[in-house]
């Protein structure tokens, strides 16, 4: 029967997805010898919590800190990634032709072609002369700019019924009334799309915290997981039971957030 | 659910700032950047206590990066005058940072002004002298020993290998006898690395130098020395145990050092690199319980002395824009005290001062801290040639081509090598010139 | 498209001087939207373009002197240095080769996995599938691919050891050069597949039943009602999906770093890896052209199948 095959796919790709994130949980739990010894175990002999035991304190970084950063820089930059993306792709559709924002709209998607990790020394360098070496604000304002955020909000205004804003025209709203009035709040499962895939995006960034901070005090969950591994030696439990401590916000969050997300989205589609 | 980020984000901010602003009242704070990860942290934390006995108020924050990291960060510092009060690493990485910048100081002034150095040898100050200037103070010999598990050994029955043909011997019957006692699981004769240059060349550097040759790739004058028969014979038995020899787990041509640990202490790799500073850890309990042995690295010439090779030069160097200069260098020579040099030995493995207290170190602890064994230095060619890492990246891309694909005879493969290096090696001279 | 959404001059007051006004009050009309747009700019500008800019001067100063002060320009010497090398070709021939087909096996698996997931038979549990699907994609980068390197690896991985236990051949993973890019591969896609899968499912569920409906009352056999109904509604999903997946492929990065670090024996030396080992010899001159190059080639593609989709909408 159909749906029994389907079933079985779904089921196939699931077991895929979800394998190594299983063998990860479980191997925070287990030591190097018996993850050697015995790969395929689907639970751990012992419950060995020295894994996580050692990362609660990672030279002078808290495993605490490093979890109030990363919610706080990926809260900030979401904030304002969904405000400036927004505004910046409403004001784009609105005006296609204006030359400024075909401009704007090729630099940015240039930028998001540049191999990032060679942008070590001049993303250093620029944030240096901005005077935002250190702290939060270099980070979030980095992270602000992405280029899944412009294409959702775009093609969301794109298909904006134009009656609707003839009619707000004609009644003599202003542009901005237009705006937060009428459009944003016809855009909230989009907002709510773009906000929630932000932050699980931002969450896992490394980069630029790790070039923008000055020391370890901004250093936010997946900054400490790229530490861990030193070349005077490895945690390899550590470096487990630490992906799994960063990943279980975000998965909790996913989890929460996506029946409203698949359902703001039909909606939307139902509305339109 | 987005919009109550806004004030949260609002109050952490407050929040964290108060303590820092207050911090930023105290007395100095010092910075060093270095990519000893937690255990340097705590040796640094352990420094700067004792420097404060002498200097009150003053505290030291060393944070440490992984090291291709630390790289980007220093020369991006140095160059932006933003740089730390501090910087702390293997005399090499400081030599690329001080031809990178040219911002490092000149610390002969600063050694001379120290009376309590007679420990430093004179190949001590050559590894710590760039172009002239002295790049760093010398704070950590490091040693890199040969190292064999016990029990296996003992299953086998067979002593610490003292010879190459011992070596393969036991070699063979690691890889063949279950000498783990458990005959269901797979272990290998040899821990290696291969990924990157300064994982192949490296382990080639050990057995290389640890057979008493000097010299892996080049030598002073700039002749390659890669066919030389005694070099050629011991990158043929290097080579063979990558591969005909089956000594290393097949995976070991993608293995950098975290693979390597993990192999070694896992419990999976009968021969291997020890550092002065794994022994600490792996004397531990939940690594290898101290089982192991370490000795000199295989003798493969009658005429040549085997031994231990000091792999690095681990040193605390200025940058010219240090912030609290004049405190930095303080720090710098504090480095070279009895106090900061214990700490270094009891947390890290290694030290220069040979004056030091080992009674409570372990067996094999004590063993690097008063070497029985003879010492050979590395020669570290890029602070002779500084074409060398381009030099080395080839020489690792034709030793791995080989590894992935072995030649049946390999004697015709270390000549042409060897010929391409010349070239290479020529070209690159005469370009930097 | 809708027409009247873009700003247009309101009609005319009336004779010349409602000419002047036309005109001043479209300037002020379009003055707003230049404001609204002011900060997204800004952080492009900044963050984006500016660092681009430095790192594109860089590849023409020497490396020696790259990022002294005064650095030594040398004009077009770094691109001709690196087209004199041979392994850069042969990393641009392996980074396009892996991007074509990553992209195919990403694309094609997504769609796949969301018409599943959105098909009537998979009803119930739905919200299961699409966690599992996405919680590679929110599990960091680096974790992931540690485990990945884990799970090939041929003495102690879990795969083989599977295989093993099946009575297949055992699988070369990333230890031999005929399957590394097929396991860097296979991994990439465990980690970013579900991301796209979400986009595509987001697209479907703005998708017309009712055309499909028609459709199946019409006697449409399943591809056909695929090929003329579905698929035409889900460019947008298909165009964001093939410039984010092309432009994210070309750059592959972070898993050769954790798992290969370009080998083995440069088998999975992509230009973005081979470009990043240039810093670490401080040759910042010839990496920074290299990186020039590459973001070339992503421009140009990139930019291509974005204009086509644009096109291709009016």
């Amino acid at each position: 029967m159909k749906r029994i095959l389907a079933y079985a796919v779904a089921v196939v790709a699931s077991v895929f997805f979800l394998y190594p994130y299983l063998w990860m949980l479980v191997s925070s739990f287990r030591t190097t010898a018996a993850v050697l010894r015995d790969p395929l175990r689907l639970w751990p002999e012992r419950f060995d919590l020295s894994g996580f035991a050692s990362i609660l304190q990672m030279g002078d970084l808290s495993l605490l800190r490093a979890t109030v950063n990363s919610l706080a820089i990926t809260g900030a930059s979401t904030a304002l990634a969904v405000l400036a993306t927004a505004l910046g792709a409403y004001a784009m559709t609105r005006c296609p032709r204006a030359l400024a924002f075909r401009l704007l709209r090729y630099g940015f998607l240039m930028t998001m072609m540049y191999p990032y990790m060679l942008l070590v020394i001049p993303v250093y360098i620029v944030v240096y002369k901005l005077g935002l070496l250190g702290g939060y604000s270099g980070i979030v304002l980095f992270l602000a700019v992405g280029p899944i955020q412009f294409f959702l909000f775009e093609q969301f205004f794109r298909t904006l019924p134009a009656e609707v804003i003839e009619a707000a025209t004609i009644d003599g709203a202003g542009e901005a009334a237009i705006l937060f009035r009428v459009v944003l709040p016809m855009a909230r499962p989009v907002v709510a799309t773009v906000a929630i895939i932000t932050f699980l995006l931002n969450w896992a960034q490394w980069f630029p915290v790790l070039v923008i901070s000055t020391d370890s005090d901004t250093w936010t969950l997946p900054v400490a997981l790229l530490n861990v591994n030193g070349e005077l030696g490895t945690n390899f439990q550590g470096i487990m039971a630490l992906a799994v401590v960063t990943t279980i916000p975000v998965a909790l969050l996913f989890l929460a957030a996506q029946r409203q997300v698949m359902q703001g989205m039909t909606e939307g589609a139902v509305k339109g | 659910m987005r919009m109550s980020s806004l004030p949260r984000r609002g109050l952490l901010t407050g929040l964290l700032a108060a303590p820092l602003a207050a911090h930023g009242q105290a007395a100095q704070q010092l910075t060093v950047w270095h990519d000893l990860g937690d255990n340097g942290t705590k040796w640094f934390a352990a420094v700067s206590a004792e420097f404060a006995k002498s200097h009150p108020g003053v505290t030291l924050r060393a944070t440490s990066y992984p090291t291709d990291q630390w790289f980007g960060r220093v020369v991006g510092a140095l160059n932006t005058d933003t740089a730390p009060d501090l910087i702390f690493n293997n005399y090499e990485r400081v030599i690329r940072i001080a031809a990178q910048t040219g911002k490092v100081m000149d610390l002969k002034d600063v050694l001379a002004g120290i009376a309590d150095k007679a420990f430093l040898s004179e190949d001590d100050l050559r590894v710590a002298t760039y172009d002239g200037r002295m790049i760093i103070l010398p704070v950590q010999r490091v040693q890199m020993g040969f190292g064999v598990r016990k029990s296996w050994l003992d299953r086998v029955g067979e002593p610490f290998p003292a010879t190459w043909e011992d070596t393969m011997r036991v070699a063979q019957k690691f890889r063949d006898g279950h000498p783990d006692g458990d005959p269901g699981s797979k272990v290998f004769a040899f821990g290696l690395e291969a990924a990157q240059p300064r994982d192949l060349i490296h382990m080639l550097d050990l057995f290389i130098f640890g057979a008493g040759l000097r010299n892996t790739l080049i030598d002073p004058q700039g002749n390659i020395v890669v066919d030389e028969p005694q070099h050629a014979r011991v990158l043929e038995e290097f080579l063979k145990t990558y591969t005909t020899y089956r000594f290393v787990s097949p995976d070991t041509i993608n293995y950098s050092f975290g693979e390597m640990y993990q192999v070694i202490e896992g419990g999976k790799a009968g021969m291997f690199r020890v550092g002065d500073w794994n022994v600490g850890k792996w004397d531990g309990p939940a690594v290898l319980g101290g089982d192991f042995v370490v000795g000199a690295w295989p003798k493969f010439f009658a005429d040549r002395q085997n031994g231990v090779v000091i792999g690095g030069m681990r040193g605390i160097a200025v940058p010219e824009n240090s912030p609290h200069k004049d405190l930095a260098i303080a720090f710098a020579g504090f480095m070279l005290t009895q106090p900061a040099q214990q700490a270094s030995l009891a947390m890290m493995g290694a030290a220069v001062r040979k004056d030091l207290d080992v009674a409570g170190l372990s067996p094999r602890q004590q063993a690097f801290a008063r070497p029985a064994w003879a010492l050979h230095a590395y020669d570290f060619p890029e602070s002779i040639h500084p074409f060398y890492p381009q030099l080395e990246a080839a020489y690792h891309r034709k030793l791995l081509e080989a590894i992935a694909r072995p030649p049946a005879d390999w004697q015709p493969f270390i000549a042409a090598t060897a010929q391409e290096m010349r070239v290479l090696g020529k070209q690159l001279a005469e370009k930097k010139i | 498209m809708s027409e009247a959404l873009v700003a247009s001059p309101p009609p005319l007051a009336g004779g010349g001087r409602g000419e002047g006004w036309r005109l001043l009050r479209a300037w002020r009309r379009d003055s707003v939207f230049y404001l609204f747009a002011i900060p997204f700019a800004a952080l492009t500008i900044v963050f984006g373009l500016w660092p681009i800019v430095l790192s594109v001067i860089t590849s023409f100063t020497a490396s020696a002197s790259a990022l002294k002060p005064v650095p030594v320009y040398v004009g077009l010497a770094n691109y001709a240095a690196i087209l004199r090398d041979p392994v850069f070709f042969a990393s641009l021939g392996l980074t396009l080769l892996y991007a074509v087909l990553a992209v195919a096996a990403n694309l094609g698996v997504a769609l796949a996995y969301a018409l599943l997931l959105d098909s009537p038979p998979l009803a119930g549990g739905r919200g299961f599938f699409k966690l599992a699907m996405f919680l590679p994609v929110v599990t960091p980068d680096v974790a992931g691919y540690v485990v990945w390197r884990w799970l090939y690896d041929q003495s102690f991985g879990a795969l083989n050891a599977f295989l093993h236990l099946a009575g297949l051949p055992a699988f070369g993973g990333v230890a031999s050069p005929a399957t590394a890019m097929l396991a860097v591969l296979v991994a990439e896609l465990w980690h970013h597949a579900g991301f796209y899968a979400v986009i595509f499912l987001a697209n479907l569920a703005i998708c017309e039943r009712a055309l499909e409906e028609a459709a199946d009352i019409d006697g449409a056999r399943t591809w056909q009602k695929f090929l003329y109904v579905v698929l035409p509604q889900l460019r947008p999903a298909i165009v964001i999906n093939l410039v984010y997946a092309l432009i994210q492929f070309l750059k592959t990065f972070t898993v050769v770093v954790v798992m290969t670090k370009g080998g083995p024996s440069g088998a999975t030396n992509f230009l973005s890896y081979y470009a990043y080992q240039f810093f670490d010899q401080a040759r910042y001159g010839e990496a920074t052209a290299m990186a020039t190059v590459l973001f070339a080639i992503v421009l140009l593609v990139a930019t291509t199948v974005y204009a086509l989709g644009e096109r291709r909408r009016a």
